[in-house]
């Protein structure tokens, strides 16, 4: 008879196995993990409990993963089910719909617009009803595939030779001004090639930047581009004193606008009137913050809406400061919806509020607190950022899964704006697991074939139209399906 | 589909943008919510079902519980039925700490640390040959043959790295009939009432006998009894102080390396721990990485001088100590402030560099005296090393750090272990060799493993078990 603790170990391997990690090592170090493998070995361990009766809550298990390996986690998730569990996914991906028990669509569109139930039901129901994303689903609406790949502007940028972590000997080449993608299942060494090598060297090159890139033997073409910049999920502040109209530079805009009113001019207010972070404007009470903290012994703080300014953060004197009958703090309290025709005519601001709109996030209010933004959303508004810039035209962009947390129609409108980039002459790199996103490549880079040992190898090269013939390429396999 | 009783409902939710909803969810399914980013799936599944059944949970609690764990807000929302214990499984990263691994987080490791204590062979790391056990007898013959002609205590091991006060272990001991113990490395008297700080880790062996060793037949008949009572006592390891020159030997009748005669202590699954001082590599502490300073970020760029920031860590000249001091290392190895860094000479890099103190004379043919000079200087390498170990600012840290490497502990190569946790093996593999394989490779091996373990590992492998 076998001891039972080796059977312990094989049992939590074949857990670990099962949700689709099997190329980790255990001497991992766990700060390493993406939050998607992070979620799925609490999935495993969870499953390896075995209790029975409990209601799991999951955030978009998905996350980071391929679609081959997305079956054994869609399956994990039944095995917990049907040991008698109730599981809740927060879920976009297609096949997890398809594969559920019960579907509640949330909608029919974000932030104040949204919080009804627009249906429910098995996914067949689901799909009779006339939402967007049964639309998605059914094929009525769809990220249409651009009939013609862009030609490029020739140049190219060529890594020889990268070995970094798992890679064997890697010499990629990237056509500049497309938009590319870099592919591959979880752990075949896309990270490693593009965020601990390409952009290091990138980065080291431009800027200066510190981070030693992974070993490479030579990159040629650097003389292509001006500039590089890498978009990641990272918050764009820890502080509840930033927000979307501070970090976008906006809110500076907004700020110059209001000195330039008579009222304010009469006054001789200057901006720092209108900020609520340095003395002058603001409400002394709550130091601009809104609210006030009570700090209590053994309790977490307790957050009270300051009794001054009853949370509008500025004292009286600023808040009589109107622009179209709206206070400083009325503007902050805005959604950027509201914000773009309330600035309409005024064009650097319209413009910023503009792009934060164009991606997406029309329904967070100028003033939301950047704690309180997600991965997906904070990196939308550094896009925002970026995009409302003059772009140089000769901009290298990475952008690391950017499609987090988005559901299709989202992804319609981010690939919008990633378009628009491209057409500018930028040269965007993504590393995608979404087909949507992939078949819209221009280029695709497909890193393989398994993860892990098995991994680290060019499996494929070129347009989607090439990529699909490869036999040896997972991706090939569900991209098909896609163009068909 | 929805029967009645077997659903979650949620009635009047309006956590955030959620419009005062009502739903039914059915129990023991696969449910997903979808909806647009922000449409308010999140606030329906995690701030509203999740929020209201950890409230619940926290609500078992006794007051004096709750007082530590914060009271959680009622969600806005009317009335929840149905709900069983919830778990939220996010996308947080569990654990920012270096020394969490997959194989903690997921208690592999654990289970991989017991099963070594337990089941693996012990190898010796001078030889690299299999350790043997020994008899009494041979162990006596062995220290008859070391320490002739010394005085030696013989010791039993009875607490190894543990935490806990032991009042009650020395009662016994006294009640035993010894007289001393020795007590993390320091021999004392038994006294009543004697304990130690419960919450250090302690090693506790009981002085079984002093004695003088020589080869008579009463020598040795005292020194078998005086084996015989350690091994009891100790659990079949004993320890052989020498008092002249204090350094300890383990006797065991379990693991020996045969030929140079090194013991391993018996291991205990913290010897596999690098979380634990008793298997943490002591270089790195258990990190598998060290910091290192890197020359050539301390020198960007060895064309500038040292007035234009040659050396980055000290910037642009300034009038300063530490500029006044490289002045002076400059008079002494004969270069100039302005002269590029490339330039210098090894022999002043290397005061530059990992500092020094002289005294010199200057002969100024100017004044036509001669001048006395004292250089003492820390180095500028040594300067940025202390201030990232020691410094208590973060600011400063993050600033030393900037011209440090990290690099692969050189002692124990990245495994993060001490040298005798890698001579444990199963089946000719060591811990850290498991741990660095993949985990498909790790279920094959695993799976492979049943025809290897020999019967008594399986045995004592099954042992194990109970334990648990």
């Amino acid at each position: 008879m076998l001891p039972k603790s080796l059977k312990k170990i094989k049992d939590r391997l074949a857990f670990l196995m099962n949700v689709g990690l099997d190329y980790l090592a255990l001497s991992r170090s766990s700060k390493s993990l993406s939050g998607g493998e992070a979620q799925r070995i609490r999935l495993a361990t969870q499953i390896g409990s075995q209790l029975v009766g409990v209601l799991y809550i999951l955030d978009e298990p998905s996350i980071g993963l391929h679609q081959r390996d997305n079956d054994k986690l869609i399956h994990s998730l039944e095995q917990l089910r049907d040991i008698g569990n109730s599981v809740i996914v927060v879920e976009h991906d297609k096949d997890m719909i398809e594969r559920a028990d019960y579907v509640i669509d949330i909608g029919p569109k974000a932030g104040k617009y949204g919080g009804e139930i627009i249906s429910k039901g098995t996914p067949a129901e689901i799909l009779a009803a006339h939402t967007i994303t049964a639309m998605y689903m059914n094929g009525e609406m769809k990220i249409e595939v651009p009939k013609k790949r862009r030609e490029g502007n020739g140049k190219f940028l060529k890594l020889t030779g990268a070995t970094g972590n798992n890679l064997k000997n890697v010499s990629i080449e990237l056509p500049l001004g497309k938009m590319i993608c870099v592919t591959g299942v979880s752990g075949s060494g896309k990270s490693t090639l593009i965020n601990e090598t390409l952009y290091p060297i990138l980065n080291a090159y431009y800027f200066n930047g510190v981070k030693i890139p992974k070993p490479y033997k030579k990159i040629e073409g650097l003389e292509h581009i001006d500039k590089v910049i890498d978009i990641d999920q990272s918050p764009i502040g820890r502080t509840p004193r930033s927000n979307p109209a501070t970090y976008t530079e906006v809110f500076t805009e907004i700020r110059n606008l209001f000195t330039m009113t008579s009222e304010s001019m009469i006054r001789g207010y200057k901006a720092g009137r209108f900020s609520f972070n340095v003395k002058g404007g603001r409400c002394e009470t709550c130091e601009g913050s809104g609210v006030r903290t009570i700090e209590m012994n053994f309790l977490p703080d307790v957050y009270v809406e300051c009794e001054t300014c009853q949370g509008k953060r500025f004292n009286r004197e600023t808040l009589e400061i109107r622009y179209k009958g709206k206070s400083i703090s009325n503007v902050l309290n805005m959604t950027v919806d509201e914000a773009v025709p309330f600035f309409e005519n005024i064009p650097k601001i319209y413009r910023k509020v503009k792009t934060i709109q164009d991606v997406g996030l029309g329904y967070i209010t100028l003033g939301q607190q950047s704690t309180t933004l997600s991965g997906g959303e904070a990196q939308r508004i550094k896009l925002a950022g970026e995009l409302s810039k003059k772009d140089t035209g000769n901009t290298f962009y990475i952008l690391d899964e950017p499609t987090t947390g988005l559901h299709f129609e989202d992804i319609r409108v981010l690939m919008e704006v990633i378009n628009k980039l491209v057409d500018k002459g930028n040269t965007i790199l993504i590393i995608e697991h979404n087909m949507d996103v992939i078949k819209l490549a221009d280029y695709i880079i497909d890193i393989g074939p398994e993860g892990g040992k098995g991994g680290g190898q060019l499996v494929a090269k070129g347009t989607p139209e090439e990529i699909i013939k490869n036999k040896k390429s997972y991706t090939a396999q569900f991209l098909k399906k896609e163009l068909l | 589909m929805l029967d009645k009783d077997n659903t979650i409902d949620v009635q009047g939710a309006r956590v955030h943008n959620l419009k005062n909803i009502d739903i039914s969810i059915p129990r023991e399914k696969l449910v997903v919510i979808t909806g647009l980013s922000g449409s308010g799936k999140s606030s329906l599944a995690f701030d509203t079902i999740y929020a209201e059944g950890q409230r619940r949970y926290v609500e078992t609690f006794s007051a004096y519980a709750r007082q530590f764990l914060g009271g959680l807000e009622r969600p806005d929302v009317d009335k929840i039925d149905g709900l069983s214990p919830v778990i939220a499984i996010e996308q947080k990263t569990t654990s920012k700490s270096p020394r969490s691994t997959v194989g903690t987080i997921t208690e592999i490791y654990d289970f991989l640390r017991l099963l070594y204590a337990r089941g693996a062979d012990a190898y010796s790391y001078n030889t690299g040959e299999k350790m043997v056990s020994y008899s009494d007898e041979q162990i006596k013959d062995l220290i008859i043959q070391d320490f002739i002609g010394k005085r030696i205590n013989i010791l039993a091991p009875v607490i190894r790295a543990r935490k806990g006060h032991y009042a009650e272990l020395f009662q016994q001991i006294t009640k035993q009939g010894f007289l001393k113990v020795r007590v993390n490395g320091g021999i004392q008297d038994l006294v009543s009432g004697m304990k130690l700080d419960r919450y250090k880790t302690h090693d506790i062996e009981i002085v079984v006998d002093r004695m003088l060793i020589e080869n008579t037949p009463d020598n040795e008949k005292r020194l078998s009894e005086s084996i015989n009572t350690a091994m009891h006592h100790g659990e079949n390891v004993l320890m052989v102080l020498d008092q002249d020159t204090d350094e300890v030997r383990y006797f065991s009748r379990n693991l020996m390396c045969p030929t140079t005669g090194i013991s391993y202590q018996n291991p205990e699954p913290n010897l596999f721990s690098f979380n634990s001082p008793k298997g943490a590599c002591d270089h790195c502490n258990g990190l598998g990485t060290v910091n290192e300073i890197n020359i050539k970020k301390i020198i960007p760029n060895p064309k500038l001088s040292i007035k234009n920031g040659g050396f980055a860590p000290l910037g642009e000249y300034k009038s300063s100590w530490i500029f006044k001091q490289l002045e002076i290392i400059g008079e002494k190895y004969g270069f100039k402030l302005t002269d590029a860094v490339e330039s210098i000479s090894e022999e002043a890099m290397e005061m530059i560099l990992n500092g020094g103190k002289e005294k010199f004379v200057v002969n100024s043919t100017a004044l036509g005296v001669a001048r006395e000079y004292k250089i003492d200087f820390e180095g500028i390498s040594h300067f940025i090393k202390n201030q990232h170990d020691e410094s208590g600012s973060t600011t400063i840290k993050r600033w030393a750090a900037a011209f440090m490497d990290e690099i692969k502990c050189p002692v124990c190569e990245g495994s993060r272990l001490k040298k005798e946790a890698m001579f444990f093996k199963i089946n000719e593999k060591s811990i850290t060799e498991l741990c660095d394989m993949d985990i498909s490779d790790l279920t094959a091996w695993f799976l492979d493993l049943d025809h290897h373990l020999s019967d008594k590992q399986k045995r004592i492998a099954s042992e194990v078990i109970k334990e648990n």
